[in-house]
């Protein structure tokens, strides 16, 4: 079907100003944050979409997926545009993002039952201002907060920076709404827990968009303590101390709201204030006071354990007043396009895995060691390092991160830069039994290792696709490796 | 039109060595250090990028690289031919193995080295760079000029690419007062310097997968004719004379706080410094 074709079915399933052809928002639409530099100096290598398109209800995104389904046209959903692994990147000539722009409700928020339904397209921020007036918190709170929307964080199993008190998306998500490529919509239904069957809640958390389209979500709200926050922060003198302190708060029952290590490099450019050159330690406790007493001491506990490895306590205002500028707005991410205009450069690049407890600092040093000995580009990094910032009783993530000076041609950078590193890093991770993906997906660049991520447990995910989207119409590439794609990864 | 452009690789770490008493850089005693990655020298690689531009835009145009220096340069000489250059060549031998501790390199033998090599080939215009970051005389490019019998400038910070072809070339050259335009007839050689800001392009992913490495001319100085006193140590009329690790100034690191004092202070201090 050619693309007027295409736009013609559209405007007549939606209405004409529902579908949206501007060839910049079109330009747009082709790439996401994986390739945000090849993609401000206008080099991107991929198609564009025929069209993206705004459905206003379930039933309007079950026609659009049913059209797109019978005429094997390839869907990209979409909400808050902050993909970072390529799961917006299009890479069919014929292709419909679906946004979520309309679907921007919040459709109840029910404190005696403590939980919130909103549409897929509203944003986060919005949400958590909404249950702010009334002193309760999502308690989701990923960096960008501010511009993600709650479809988009549900299917890529975000999580956010309390994680360690209230948990992943996954722990949060209640019962929720979706749209499959037949035009079926399921409603999962909202009940405190029950054992009917397979959790089939998780086959939309996280599908990234490549099973369904997720319409509404309910999720689990929490009383908000503010003034009971509490901080926490220590120069150590290497990452082991580190993991070792979160590993014994966590293992001991408590649950502080943020507990993290840092790597001297990385330390150094977010502390900038206190870090001699050293690792940091950090842990905010928050909630009921009784539980935020309890967790303070038992992180002071852990520490005087610990202190031989332990350097100096730094004044906790330091971590809170830190702690309250993280976030990334929509500003902060027009900047860094505005400077990548101007500069060969940009605020760098992440790969976040996970392991347990004894396996994440053997990945971590078997990582560092491996960059700085094999990787060709070893010199043009400025940045190396990591931190752990989500932990569980059985282990931790790494958030490897590193900035380079880009030399090369801007279309070329993944393939000669970030990608390199990160397969260093899967690499390594996959080698020793941890999770290549912590928590930003697998999107289109790290599909390639979605079979060894799996293993033999891929049976299920590949039954999955077949079962739902047995056209292959969902955001093809992402998650699923193709060998059609394969042009735009090597 | 064809371009020849005299290129030198030098060590990226100005800040591990640098060399006084002399034109010429040490590559052992640089060897010994913290192994620097070697670079194409800025002036030079500012002559080169004019040179691809002057390319990009005439067709007929071709540009040959040549370079005097270790074996162990050959993959950034092949890089160069992924920009892509027409030619490269690369002068090497015993004179630059960085494992014979007696063989010195100077900035005489290399101008008549390159001189030795350039004279059998044919062009209009020979660029250079002004300096070199390991060396600093900028005499190479003034003894291979006079070695070839031709003019020469140093210090070009602009080349007019209007009039820039085989009979002349129009070119800006700065000194501390001011900026000249000099006329200067083909063949000549010209010596730009980095504040030229010509940038030379990237070499692309699909360039860097290719092997070039047979399109790469590598000679010696015994095929060029020169006999071993010329090439070596009793050739050179300059001598290292010490080398010493370059430092920098400890800054008096203060970190202020965003608060009316913290701002009071930075103002203070840009007063007392003379920025305000
Ligand atoms: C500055 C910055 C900071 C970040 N910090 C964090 C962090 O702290 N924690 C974290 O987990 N992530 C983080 N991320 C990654 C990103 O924000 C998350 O992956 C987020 O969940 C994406 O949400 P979104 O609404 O922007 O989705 P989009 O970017 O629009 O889409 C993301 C993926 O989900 C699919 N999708 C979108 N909407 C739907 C839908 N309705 N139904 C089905 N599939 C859909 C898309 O096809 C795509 O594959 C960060 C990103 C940025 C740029």
């Amino acid at each position: 079907m050619d693309k007027n074709k295409i736009i013609e079915n559209l405007s007549g399933i939606l209405t004409p100003s529902q579908v949206n052809t501007d060839p910049e928002d079109l330009y747009d639409a082709s790439a996401d944050r994986y390739k945000k530099y090849a993609k401000v100096r206008r080099v991107l290598d991929v198609p564009m979409p025929a069209a993206i398109v705004y459905p206003k209800s379930a039933d309007e995104v079950g026609k659009v997926l049913s059209f797109c389904n019978e005429s094997g046209l390839n869907v990209i959903p979409r909400a808050g545009k902050t993909a970072t692994e390529g799961g917006l990147e299009n890479w069919k000539e014929n292709t419909v993002v679906i946004d979520a722009l309309h679907l921007n409700r919040i459709l109840n928020i029910d404190t005696y039952n403590m939980q919130a339904t909103v549409q897929a397209g509203v944003p986060l921020q919005q949400l958590e201002d909404e249950l702010r007036k009334n002193g309760f918190t999502a308690g989701h709170s990923p960096q960008s907060k501010p511009v993600a929307k709650l479809g988009g964080l549900v299917a890529t199993r975000s999580i956010g920076q309390f994680s360690t008190l209230y948990g992943g998306i996954e722990d949060m998500v209640v019962g929720l709404e979706c749209v499959f490529p037949s035009g079926h919509i399921s409603r999962i239904k909202n009940v405190a827990r029950r054992s009917g069957g397979p959790d089939i809640r998780h086959i939309a958390i996280g599908n990234e968009g490549a099973l369904c389209y997720i319409t509404e979500v309910t999720v689990k709200i929490f009383r908000f303590y503010p003034e009971n926050n509490r901080f926490y922060g220590y120069l150590i003198r290497d990452m082991e101390t580190g993991i070792q302190v979160l590993r014994e708060v966590m293992v001991n029952g408590f649950r502080p709201s943020v507990a993290r290590a840092y790597s001297e490099e990385d330390a150094a450019q977010h502390f900038y204030h206190f870090h001699k050159d050293k690792c940091v330690l950090l842990f905010m406790a928050e909630g009921p006071q009784g539980i935020v007493s309890a967790t303070c001491q038992a992180i002071e506990d852990a520490v005087e354990k610990f202190k031989t490895g332990v350097i100096e306590q730094v004044d906790g205002q330091l971590i809170e007043d830190w702690f309250n500028n993280l976030n990334w707005s929509q500003k902060d991410i027009d900047d860094e396009m505005e400077g990548m205009k101007q500069n060969d450069s940009h605020a760098g690049f992440t790969t976040e895995i996970s392991a347990d407890w004894e396996t994440i600092p053997k990945i971590y040093n078997n990582v560092m060691q491996r960059i700085r000995s094999e990787y060709p580009r070893a010199h043009d990094l400025t940045m190396l390092g990591g931190h752990s910032s989500h932990s569980y009783i059985n282990g931790t993530n790494m958030y490897f991160v590193y900035n380079y000076h880009i030399h090369c041609e801007p279309e070329d950078e993944m393939r000669v830069y970030h990608h390199p590193l990160q397969r260093i890093i899967v690499e390594e991770t996959l080698k020793l039994g941890g999770s290549m993906c912590h928590h930003h997906g697998i999107g289109k660049f790290r599909n390639e290792w979605t079979m060894d991520e799996h293993g033999s447990a891929y049976y299920m995910l590949e039954k999955l696709k077949e079962a739902f989207d047995p056209n292959g119409i969902m955001n093809f590439g992402t998650i699923y490796p193709q060998k059609e794609g394969e042009k735009y990864q090597q | 039109m064809k371009i020849i452009c005299a290129v030198k690789f030098v060590p990226d770490v100005d800040s591990v060595v640098n060399i006084v008493g002399t034109a010429t850089g040490d590559p052992e005693t640089i060897r010994t250090g913290r192994h620097p990655r070697m670079i194409l020298n800025p002036d030079d690689a500012c002559s080169l990028a004019f040179a691809l531009q002057v390319k990009a835009g005439n067709p007929g145009c071709s540009v040959e690289v040549v370079s005097a220096g270790p074996l162990s340069v050959r993959p950034h000489m092949e890089d160069l031919l992924r920009l892509p250059v027409d030619r490269a060549t690369l002068i090497s031998g015993r004179f630059f193995d960085e494992g014979n501790s007696s063989g010195r390199h100077n900035s005489s033998v290399t101008g008549d080295l390159l001189a030795g090599y350039i004279a059998d080939r044919p062009y209009d215009c020979l660029l250079t760079g002004t300096q070199t970051l390991d060396g600093g005389s900028a005499s190479v490019p003034v003894q291979l000029a006079e070695a070839l019998g031709l003019d020469q400038m140093l210090g070009i910070i602009r080349v007019d690419p209007h009039r820039f072809d085989t009979r002349r070339a129009v070119f800006e050259v700065a000194d501390d007062t001011r900026i000249t335009t000099y006329e200067m007839v083909m063949p000549c050689v010209l010596s730009l310097t980095r504040e030229s800001g010509y940038k030379l392009p990237y070499v692309k992913l699909t360039d860097m997968r290719r092997d070039v490495s047979d399109d790469l001319t590598v000679i010696t100085a015994e095929e060029l004719g020169f006999s071993e006193g010329e090439e070596g140590r009793t050739g050179s009329f300059t001598r290292v004379m010490n080398i010493y690790p370059k430092t920098y100034d400890e800054k008096d690191r203060h970190i202020v706080q965003n608060d009316e004092a913290g701002i009071t202070e930075v103002f203070d201090f840009l007063k007392a410094e003379g920025f305000l």
